[in-house]
């Protein structure tokens, strides 16, 4: 007799231990906690009105996230989740894209597992600095277009983008790899001081002020450009 | 020859059909690069051996576009492939269609069959299938489906071949398509207007120019069609002209068309293609909600699943009949092609999410209320296609939001009926009934 799920006989089994109804309100109870130090974060945040784009304000924002998920326990499908209800679902009343990257970028930073796999490609809206000061030894991917400050201050990881990415993408990173397999917008590794970036498509700009580390466009290498010898 | 080689060579036929022959306006994205639907789905067909039915206005390049395609992809002259065509209207005959009595033979009171240029040739075209009175569908049924023709005591079958059909919307001359016939093609597409500045261009081309045509192959070819000889026979000698067609198309226009044993090989090389675990359980998720039925075991167009039913916000409950087991063959087979015209390894969710509308919208009957509240959307499709990917993109929603759920249940329920004791996973969704179903049918 066939066995008609022959084609994931090799698929890993993740074996059920504790009932459904167990599993789904832990699970229940991860979103809550999540969403609430994200509101949490939002609400410290919003009190300014308008959200600037500041280094001291990133690093606070940063450090105020890591603070909210202390030991909270979660894991990959949850970040995923998080997104989709941050895109779409009711239970998050104002979405700040800058904090909400920053936070998301936190949860990836934290998370258990060395490989981060994220599917984007479904959502409306594009969120801002993913993966900042993404660790050594942690691979982030991110499965769909992306907003601005994409691997800010990135310290040793490596980020996969499968789409586009707006502007300012690895600003500040210090070292570690950026792959883009699409676009990126202007000034492109400003401020950037080591670290690679590569990018397969289109790069709209680079940036003025760069320290270091290498960004190439495709295979040719755009920064630093080989001085032209004059005759 | 290298299997890149032969991917430049359809990539170069899709580019000189889109430049010089039939000009469109792209209007789909396979990995960020831009096709026009008709003709992408024309060439996959022509490749895949598939049968495809075109639709739009008159005039929109429907039967235009599937020959050029036929042409190019089987080194066919095109006034070949015109003499081959079967005309929709109905006064049609098998006798037109499939074949006649040899009369003079027969006078001498022997029964020989003279074929059709149609039942002959590997590609196919049926112009306005949808004026052929219904009665008259079912003429052609067994030769759309498996390539089987029949006449008097005599058959012949095609081991390869393509079918195309054009249907007009409905006007007073048009005729509904049989729901037997209809599900036997592979795809559904639409020509669709290019726009005012293309319709523009295509105004300035010279009309009676006939890039494809060549009287002298055109004549050799029907000779040799016309040989009482055997069909296989006529099939190597064919294939012979064909050659030198071919190359007189490749000196004359730089463009080289395909070979038999090259399409056989792509043919190979697709099949071999492996989907994904995300493309294989996405395949499955759909079909689960476009057959499922809670109350009567599985969807039925005589049966109307009654209101407050769990599965109320899922497609089985706006849709009327089954998916039939063909939707499979066909999303795999395109899939494969696709995968293998963008040069993967693997066919993955993106691919099959491309093809499954095409595959899909003339096959499910939507329920009245649903097209009633559908219809009125701003578009850019024709409606039954727009409903289609809109029932794609519902059900790839559903499935990103829990796919690593669906894959453990797929997982799990190998690892039950291979008689490891665990418990199945349940979930909100028709796929994780069809599954504990078949645990609880398949478990001895």
């Amino acid at each position: 007799m066939i066995n008609p799920f022959n084609d994931f006989k090799s698929y890993p089994v993740k074996r059920r231990e504790i009932p459904l109804d167990r599993i789904i309100a832990v699970k229940h109870e991860t979103m809550e906690q999540i969403i609430e130090g994200y509101l949490k974060l939002a609400e410290t945040e919003v009190k300014e009105m308008v959200w600037l784009v500041e280094h001291s304000r990133i690093v606070k924002a940063y450090s105020a996230a890591l603070e909210t998920i202390g030991d909270m326990e979660y894991d990959i499908d949850d970040i995923e989740e998080f997104c989709l209800e941050l895109d779409r679902g009711n239970r998050v009343p104002y979405l700040i894209s800058g904090p909400a990257g920053i936070y998301i970028s936190a949860l990836c930073n934290n998370v258990k597992d060395e490989r981060i796999d994220l599917k984007l490609f479904e959502l409306k809206r594009t969120f801002h600095f993913l993966g900042y000061r993404l660790p050594e030894g942690k691979t982030l991917i991110l499965d769909g277009n992306v907003g601005d400050f994409i691997g800010t201050g990135i310290s040793g990881g490596n980020l996969i983008v499968k789409g586009s990415t707006g502007n300012w993408a690895g600003a500040g990173m210090l070292k570690g790899q950026i792959h883009i397999k699409e676009h990126t917008g202007q000034n492109t590794g400003e401020w950037m001081k080591g670290g690679e970036i590569r990018v397969d498509g289109h790069i709209r700009g680079i940036g003025k002020s760069i320290a270091g580390g290498h960004i190439y466009q495709g295979e040719k290498m755009v920064f630093p450009q080989e001085k032209e010898t004059e005759n | 020859m290298k299997n890149g080689k032969i991917r430049d060579k359809v990539l170069n036929i899709y580019g000189f059909i889109q430049e010089n022959l039939y000009l469109n306006r792209p209007d789909l994205k396979v990995s960020d690069q831009p096709f026009n639907s008709a003709l992408l789905f024309s060439l996959l067909t022509a490749l895949n051996c598939g049968k495809q039915i075109i639709i739009g206005e008159p005039g929109l390049g429907k039967t235009t576009s599937a020959e050029y395609v036929c042409s190019l992809t089987y080194r066919f002259p095109l006034g070949l492939i015109w003499a081959s065509e079967v005309a929709g209207h109905p006064e049609q005959t098998e006798e037109k269609i499939v074949g006649r009595p040899d009369l003079g033979r027969l006078n001498r009171g022997e029964e020989v069959v003279v074929w059709s240029y149609f039942t002959q040739l590997p590609v196919k075209i049926v112009d306005e299938i949808n004026r052929l009175p219904e009665t008259k569908q079912s003429m052609i049924l067994d030769g759309v489906d498996r390539g089987n023709w029949e006449y008097l005591n005599d058959a012949i079958i095609n081991d390869e071949y393509c079918l195309f059909a054009t249907a007009n919307y409905q006007d007073r001359g048009t005729n509904t398509i049989i729901p037997p016939m209809i599900d036997r093609f592979d795809v559904i597409v639409e020509s669709r207007h290019p726009g005012a500045n293309i319709a523009y261009q295509i105004g300035l081309k010279d009309r009676h120019a006939a890039t494809l045509r060549d009287k002298e192959y055109e004549r050799r070819f029907k000779q040799v069609l016309l040989e009482r000889a055997d069909y296989e026979d006529k099939i190597e000698k064919i294939e012979e002209l064909c050659e030198g067609f071919g190359e007189r198309m490749r000196k004359s226009f730089q463009i080289e068309m395909l070979s038999r044993d090259e399409r056989s090989q792509i043919r190979d090389i697709m099949e071999d293609l492996p989907l994904d675990a995300d493309a294989n359980a996405f395949l499955r998720t759909v079909i689960a909600e476009l057959s499922f039925c809670c109350k009567y075991g599985q969807k039925r167009s005589e049966e109307t699943c009654d209101e407050g039913c769990h599965y109320t916000n899922f497609l089985c409950h706006k849709t009327a009949n089954c998916i039939s087991n063909r939707l499979p063959t066909t999303v795999r087979s395109y899939s494969q092609s696709l995968a293998w015209l963008m040069g993967e390894e693997s066919v993955s969710i993106q691919h099959v999410k491309t093809v499954l509308p095409y595959a899909l919208a003339h096959r499910v009957q939507w329920r009245d209320d649903y097209v009633f509240q559908k219809q009125g959307d701003s578009r850019r499709d024709s409606l039954q296609i727009y409903m289609a990917k809109q029932a794609v993109g519902e059900i790839h929603r559903r499935y990103t939001e829990q796919s690593h759920h669906i894959k453990n249940a797929l997982a799990v329920a190998y690892q039950v009926l291979d008689g490891k004791e665990m418990e199945p996973v349940e979930g909100d969704h028709p796929i994780y009934a069809e599954i504990n179903r078949d645990i609880e049918e398949y478990s001895p």
